[in-house]
């Protein structure tokens, strides 16, 4: 099951409650601000804080 | 069931205060887990027809969004009209593969699903037009933190649906559903809940509410979202 950009739009990060993006591979959904990951098991995004995992931090910054 | 769940449980357990009345959120995985496979034939036989009544009486319009809270296994999902996009929460995840199983399977193209808790919903404010909150009530530690949480998720004026047992008004039928209240809670479900109670509390502006039968253990109740 794609994430769907209504979805998307709708969709809060659990820890700071801003926008959050499907990553490059498609098996999570970043928030950018928290440097996070929410992992999608079988097509269904887990938006739950204990399961997000971090990310590097962006080279941009 | 994954590693990462129970850690995430033991997580939560450790996080919620200990004074929360009613579930805790390791029963409430741990029962419905394990009814993933079997819910639907109990919930089919017992729940379906009001579940499908009251979904065919929210007026749903075109483009509408739709929550779906505590979708369970998603016997829910194919009621709701191909015209309107729907999301379905629930904080179990095998629940959730048996839904997402009968999405792929019915090619429903307008559903969505994730893993959330209902007492902390990951979506902005006034998201939806529409809630669908079906035999959640008396399963969640604090239905009222859901209410709240529902409240804000959907747009002012929007509809909320509630379809939950409450306790009886007849004396001797309340009595013996507080006797069984610690057995239901083992099954995943509190049979203590004043109706009339829960409306205040939660600050309901209640258009409707009914029962689909005379003799019917479980109430429909319509209600306009005020802000």
């Amino acid at each position: 099951m794609a994430i769907d950009k209504d979805l998307l739009d709708i969709m809060a990060c659990p820890k700071c409650k801003g926008d959050v993006n499907v990553s490059e591979n498609g098996d999570g959904l970043i928030c950018d601000a928290c440097r996070v990951v929410y992992p999608i098991k079988d097509g269904i995004p887990v938006m739950l804080v204990e399961e997000a995992k971090s990310i590097e931090p962006d080279p941009r910054d | 069931m994954p590693e990462t769940f129970h850690y995430h449980e033991n997580q939560i357990k450790r996080r919620r205060r200990k004074d929360i009345k009613g579930l805790d959120y390791a029963s409430i995985e741990k029962i419905y887990g394990g009814q993933s496979k079997v819910y639907d034939t109990l919930f089919k036989r017992f729940f379906y027809p009001r579940i499908k009544h009251a979904i065919g009486s929210m007026n749903i319009q075109p483009g509408d969004k739709v929550l779906d809270v505590g979708v369970g296994t998603g016997l829910s999902l194919p009621l709701f009209p191909s015209y309107c996009s729907v999301t379905g929460i629930d904080f179990s995840q095998d629940m959730l593969r048996q839904a997402s199983k009968k999405v792929d399977q019915m090619g429903l193209d307008n559903i969505m699903l994730t893993q959330m808790d209902a007492m902390d919903l990951k979506f902005q404010d006034d998201s939806f037009d529409k809630v669908f909150i079906s035999h959640v009530v008396s399963v969640v530690p604090d239905p009222y933190r859901v209410m709240n949480e529902v409240k804000r998720v959907c747009k002012k004026s929007g509809t909320l649906v509630i379809i939950n047992h409450f306790k009886s008004r007849f004396k001797v039928v309340a009595k013996v559903e507080e006797m069984i209240t610690p057995l239901s809670k083992k099954i995943g479900w509190r049979s203590d809940l004043c109706i009339e109670e829960f409306i205040e509390k939660a600050k309901l502006k209640v258009s409707k509410q009914y029962k689909l039968k005379k003799i019917d253990f479980w109430h429909v109740i319509f209600a306009a979202n005020e802000k």
